[in-house]
């Protein structure tokens, strides 16, 4: 599958900011995303969306070509409209299922950003939403690339997309995900204390499998699910070997690392395989952990091969040398 | 309440309301029809203002024709509330 065109909104105005010290912080613990002015959206439909709609139809708009449309709308998010959703049955208890608006009811659906896309552009064809918590990007990618398999003359909008609602956010600090104490992004791996910045934001691209003029090209994908770090390493070597990916032929590594010390044994486990001379990058003080981050990894990823410029704080390991670009 | 006083005190529920974020009280005239041309509101609107209504000033529209009437501007909304709000 071939990436043509990239998009996101994320907390940076500059989503891959070179300066660190230009690099927006958290406000109020939150690593709030910097929200254009929609100029894609018609007002009367931008005044009813809630932020995760906002973004990911923002985000997609300005990727939608009319001349060449795409033939179908797959989305990732693990909550969507989930904070319509909430806002509706607050409603429902608080006027004890009476005077109730319609407005946050047609917003509350996990469909609703890959509807709206459907209904602003007027697309007919396949329209889907992931909602597979923290693999519903890769889920939506997984679908990309089933979809391509079969039909390969089409294209296809894939985007990742998730708010910090106030719901979500009350039930993840409740459940351990943040960090307790203040700390700035710019030292979030300096961390020595479980839990994460909490981010949000949306990317999107349009795929096909045509490879003239593309961006870049995912040659495979593999999702696991497991608390168990060695099986993560296995499962690592065994998707690099799949594939006849010789460790020391990557060039660079993207990180998920977020500063959470629970999570950081994974993802060092995973570097472990890597040859001495693969860079390794880290980009969630930029954009901060949310469920669908790896969306925004993916566009980090694209852009990086795209103007081939590297942010210096973005280095965990540099190791930069010309080669191939293999991520 | 004199009616100047309810009227802009409308405008601003309205605003709230639909969430009109680029329009301020002034911008919304009197006679200006809601629906349509003027402040260019559609269906889903109109029943967020029913809502509105019901919410506010207890007032309850169950004829769909009369709701039409009363939300044809502020002066007919305004008009309505004071003859028949019960809050």
């Amino acid at each position: 599958m071939y990436i043509h065109k990239i998009y996101c909104i994320s907390p940076q105005q500059d989503p891959l900011q070179a300066d660190i010290e230009c690099i927006n912080e958290p406000v109020d613990k939150k690593l709030l995303a910097v929200e254009p002015s929609y100029e894609h959206i018609p007002p009367g439909v931008l005044r009813r969306m809630g932020k995760s709609i906002r973004m990911g139809v923002g985000t997609a708009l300005p990727l939608l070509d009319k001349i060449n449309p795409v033939d179908g709308i797959i989305i990732g998010s693990a909550n969507a409209g989930l904070d319509e959703c909430v806002k509706f049955l607050i409603q429902i208890v608080d006027y004890d299922e009476g005077q109730l608006t319609p407005g946050n009811f047609v917003q509350s659906t996990g469909n609703v950003i890959a509807g709206q896309l459907g209904l602003i552009s007027k697309n007919k064809g396949y329209n889907i939403t992931h909602m597979h918590q923290g693999l519903a990007f890769e889920n939506a990618v997984i679908d990309a690339i089933m979809q391509l398999n079969t039909n390969p003359a089409h294209s296809y909008l894939l985007g990742g997309v998730d708010e910090i609602s106030p719901f979500h956010y009350n039930i993840e600090t409740l459940n351990g995900a943040y960090k307790k104490e203040d700390i700035s992004n710019k030292e979030i791996y300096q961390s020595n204390t479980p839990g994460c910045l909490p981010g949000e934001g949306a990317a999107m691209f349009v795929v096909s499998a045509d490879k003239d003029a593309a961006i870049a090209k995912i040659k495979a994908i593999q999702t696991i699910h497991t608390d168990d770090v060695e099986l993560v390493k296995q499962q690592l070597q065994l998707f690099l070997e799949k594939n006849n990916q010789d460790s020391d032929e990557i060039d660079l590594f993207i990180s998920g690392e977020n500063g959470d010390t629970r999570t950081l044994p994974f993802y060092e486990a995973c570097e472990t395989l890597l040859n001495t001379d693969t860079t390794v990058l880290r980009f969630k003080h930029l954009c901060g952990e949310y469920a669908t981050a790896s969306a925004i990894g993916l566009w980090y990823a694209c852009q990086i091969l795209q103007t081939q410029e590297i942010p210096p704080h973005l280095f965990k390991k540099n190791q930069q040398k010309k080669r191939t670009g293999i991520f | 309440m004199e009616t100047a006083e309810l009227k802009q005190q409308l405008k601003k529920q309205i605003i709230e309301f639909l969430n009109l974020i680029s329009v301020k009280p002034e911008d919304i005239k009197d006679d200006e029809p809601l629906f349509g041309e003027g402040l260019g509101l559609d269906s889903i609107d109109s029943i967020e203002l029913i809502v509105l209504l019901g919410r506010e000033y207890g007032i309850e529209i169950k004829d769909p024709k009369e709701g039409r009437k009363v939300l044809t501007d502020i002066n007919t909304m305004v008009a309505y509330i004071e003859e028949h709000r019960t809050k």
